[in-house]
């Protein structure tokens, strides 16, 4: 085991007996577990010079000495960030890594290696106090606790540039795996240029769901970062109600281009929503919902919820209409009726005709309210003649009626 | 009411106010907006506010940290400033007032840029030695100015006539709550009302009733005079304006805000306006103390509750009144600043969790550190004759340590276009910066060498 405070205060010797001075050591960070160091650096003269690890004839420790074949084969070079592999000491060193075993960030106060068939692998990154004691005492304390050690397996190394993913950069990817709360979660304790980069990793569907999550101020830097493209992609997956909080704080240019970008039935739901004013239940609302003709048999609801399920946003209540046309409002039911009910029965005789329902311009508090104290998952949103507009969702309501201390978003039920 | 144009798959909005009870608040206009050939209002857009309210919400963590600088030390400088020289170093404000929003400029714009405080960038590009250096130093320094800050509350509550063993516990706990269970949406309100009661600075200047032809030939004219108690107040001077923690908790707290580089502006007119009001009040307490104590004669100030008590028999006792209502407020704002730089600088050293808007299970060591430096500050300054003026001396001369290093790391972070990109410092502004460096650099070893000879009775100026 080596820690890269030990190896840098190495002198590097090579077979003739030239002598130079450590500068750093370079990894491609791949989709494995322990990255293999395939680039040494050194500094002679006020040149840095590289050679490839397999020049690397032996590590000796009692001369702390890294031994190499000769140094006319190195390549003179600037030491500077590459895409295709990382500094350990430039980058990873004293950066923020993010810890997923433990779901936060830490600082990278050392860098354990290890050798194995004559390849140097990435092991761990040490976030202890002993850490900082090894680097500022000139080799002097040479101690290594278990403790601090952080596996590389669960460790994922953020450049602070979204656009270092599309150059081509390298990551574990092993954060993609995890929840989207908890990917939200991590995202505050990193600064914004790094959430981006990190939303920019992950799969559409799970970057929106992660985005969802956040506060409105956290979406807007990340979405301020990512490319046009990307950010078009991540409107047409979002929840309609989310994505009209976001772009109702764009620049109304910028707002226009992606509404006319996205495709025409998610921007109509979103246009829609941006038209209730702030302080109205319509602006909490979401109107992505599932809603049925009444004469529908069951069976024959089932076989068309399978299809709209795929892209609505709000599925635990099924919405009741007379017909899909003037969308009054009859009942509803919930997925248990729906699935507990015989398949020739017709949706109007096991709905539940009686519902309350809130008006879109109704004050925004007292309507969050009425969903809060109803224990309902959500509660319906009409217009005139009973029309069905949407529905508040009591996470929602939640977060129109609590206090703004709260830095994360709500999202239970959508 | 009613929405001219529909658009296909719309609801009409006059069908939901049709539903709507009588009492019901008119709509906002919204915004006419064309998207796909078809002209719709949105009423949820969050529009821009206009006017005053436009640039009361610019106002956030630039007013904040530079009236934070107005304390209880600043305000026993400038006023022994005006006292012993009457207007002679408001000229130092003016040129000071350049350099001070220059540099809180630069750290709004790093924090905005890059998203991370300044011991996050000095940790990443200057590695764990500088920043155990910066860390250590400002603890103690910070830990200081903060026992001084609470002397200040107790000072100026018993200038007002309440005991300080009641009003310095009261303002811990009311700041250490604020802190620990607000947001930092409402901990910045809260903030930005407490610079209010700087005003009464402006107003015991008016009342001191100056030879205003006077102040402004102060303040266009420099005055060079060699002798020492001058050189070492308008280092002094210096010193106070642009300290270290003013700077890390403008970047940190323009984070926390949640700037962004895409649509920086707004923090730097916060960080400018600032600056220059903070300035103002300064010269406001020299200004002050120089119609009054200087024209009297009564010039050995060395606290703010000094200048506080001389200005009675010269003025008046709503004098007094209105520097300690000064002084309350502004050792109750840096009361909290100071706790909560020095927690950004820790948490960002180490990479601990940090923020305002975290509760205490998230943000434990950020907390912690900001509770044990409030209870400690606050603590010490309940015990009778603590020796606060010497203690202030050796955080003056550990400050001035660090500011020039301070400086020069903002400058390179600042220039580094791999982290700034197009917010990088222009020419002009690596100008002003680069003199800031050079002029606090000169005025630094000047303190400290004076001090240094001071030790061996060798006096580096005429008396």
């Amino acid at each position: 085991m080596l820690m890269l405070s030990e190896l840098e205060r190495f002198e590097i010797a090579d077979e003739n007996g030239a002598r130079a001075r450590f500068a750093d050591l370079a990894a491609p960070l791949l989709d494995t577990d322990y990255p293999i160091v395939n680039n040494l650096f050194f500094r002679v003269d006020k040149k840095t010079l590289r050679l490839p690890w397999e020049a690397v004839r032996a590590i000796d420790r009692e001369k702390r000495q890294i031994l190499v074949s000769n140094f006319d084969q190195a390549e003179e070079v600037s030491l500077e960030p590459q895409k295709d592999y990382v500094l350990l000491k430039y980058e990873i060193l004293d950066a923020l890594l993010l810890d997923l075993q433990n779901r936060r960030a830490i600082r990278a106060n050392d860098l354990q290696l290890e050798e194995e068939d004559g390849l140097l692998l990435l092991k761990a990154a040490d976030a202890s106090i002993e850490a900082i004691l090894r680097r500022i005492s000139f080799g002097f304390y040479r101690r290594v606790g278990e403790g601090g050690l952080f596996d590389w397996k669960y460790v994922e190394f953020l450049r602070g540039d979204p656009k270092a993913v599309h150059n081509g950069a390298g990551y574990h990817l092993r954060i993609t795996r995890m929840p989207p709360g908890e990917i939200a979660r991590l995202c505050n304790f990193i600064p914004y240029l790094h959430a981006a980069e990190l939303i920019t990793l992950l799969p559409d569907a799970k970057a929106v769901k992660t985005l969802e999550i956040m506060t409105i101020r956290r979406q807007l830097q990340i979405f301020e970062e990512l490319e046009e493209e990307q950010v078009v992609r991540l409107l047409a997956l979002m929840a309609p109600d989310t994505a009209a909080d976001l772009l109702g704080l764009l620049q109304t240019e910028m707002m226009k281009n992606y509404l006319e970008k996205i495709p025409q039935k998610k921007s109509r739901r979103i246009i829609e929503l941006l038209r209730y004013p702030e302080e109205t239940v319509g602006a909490i609302m979401t109107n992505d919902i599932a809603y049925l003709p009444a004469e529908l048999t069951v069976v024959k609801a089932r076989r068309q919820l399978r299809e709209r399920f795929q892209n609505t946003d709000f599925v635990y209540f099924i919405y009741i209409v007379d017909d899909e046309e003037n969308r009054s409002l009859s009942g509803m039911i919930s997925l248990r009726d729906l699935f507990a009910s015989r398949d020739e029965q017709t949706l109007e005789e096991i709905m539940d005709p009686y519902i309350s329902t809130l008006s879109a311009l109704e004050e925004v508090e007292k309507g969050a309210y009425r969903v809060v104290e109803s224990q309902l998952a959500a509660m319906p949103v009409t217009g005139k003649g009973k029309k069905l507009l949407g529905a508040v969702t009591i996470d929602a309501a939640i977060m129109a009626v609590a206090p703004e201390d709260k830095s994360e978003n709500l999202r239970i039920f959508s | 009411m009613k929405d001219e144009t529909n658009v296909e798959g719309l609801e009409d909005i006059s069908s939901v106010t049709a539903q709507l009870p009588a009492s019901q608040r008119r709509l906002p206009i919204g915004l006419r907006v064309n998207i796909r050939g078809r002209s719709i209002r949105l009423r949820g857009l969050k529009r821009q506010p206009k006017g005053m309210w436009r640039w009361l919400l610019i106002l956030g963590p630039g007013l904040v940290a530079t009236s934070a600088g107005n304390d209880a030390g600043g305000i026993a400088t400038y006023s022994s400033a005006g006292a012993q020289f009457g207007y002679d170093l408001i000229w130092v404000m003016v040129i000071l007032t350049i350099s001070f929003a220059v540099v809180q400029e630069m750290c709004a714009r790093l924090g905005a840029a890059t998203g991370r405080g300044m011991l996050d960038l000095i940790r990443e590009r200057f590695g764990i030695g500088w920043t155990l250096f910066v860390v250590g130093v400002v603890i103690v320094a910070n830990g200081g100015v903060t026992l001084s800050e609470f002397v200040g509350i107790g000072a100026a509550s018993e200038l007002l006539g309440v005991s300080r063993y009641i009003s310095v516990p009261i303002g811990a706990a009311v700041l250490w709550y604020l802190v620990i269970y607000g947001s930092y949406a409402k901990v910045e309100k809260i903030f930005l009302l407490m610079t209010f009661v700087f005003f009464a600075y402006p107003i015991a200047a008016f009342m001191g009733g100056p030879d205003w032809g006077e102040v402004a030939k102060g303040a266009f004219v420099p005055t060079i005079r060699m002798d020492s108690a001058y050189i070492f107040l308008l280092v002094g001077i210096l010193g106070t304006t642009i300290t270290p923690y003013i700077q890390i908790f403008q970047q940190s707290s323009t984070v926390e805000r949640g700037a962004a580089r895409r649509h920086y502006g707004p923090e730097r007119l916060d960080a400018y306006f600032g600056s220059i009001f903070s300035n103002l009040m300064s010269i406001s307490m020299i200004i002050a103390t120089g119609a009054t104590l200087y024209v009297v004669g009564n010039r050995n100030i060395e606290t703010a509750e000094d200048a506080a008590r001389a200005l009675e028999p010269v003025v008046g006792a709503s004098a007094t009144m209105l520097f300690a209502i000064g002084l309350l407020g502004a050792s109750l704002l840096a009361g909290a600043v100071l706790p909560l730089a020095t927690s950004y600088a820790v948490s960002e050293a180490f990479g601990i969790p940090k923020g305002v808007n975290l509760d205490f299970r998230r943000g434990k060591a950020f907390f912690t550190i900001f509770t044990a430096l409030i209870v400690l500050g606050a603590g010490i300054a309940l015990v009778p004759n603590v020796p606060i003026f010497p203690l202030l001396v050796g955080i003056q001369v550990l400050n001035g340590v660090l500011l020039p290093i301070i400086l020069v790391f903002i400058l390179l972070l600042v220039n580094d276009r791999n982290l700034m990109g197009d917010l990088k410092n222009s020419r002009l502004y690596n100008f002003l910066g680069w003199g800031t460096f050079i002029m606090i650099t000169v005025a630094v070893i000047v303190m400290l060498g004076g001090q240094l000879l001071e030790l061996f009775g060798i006096e580096l100026f005429g008396g």
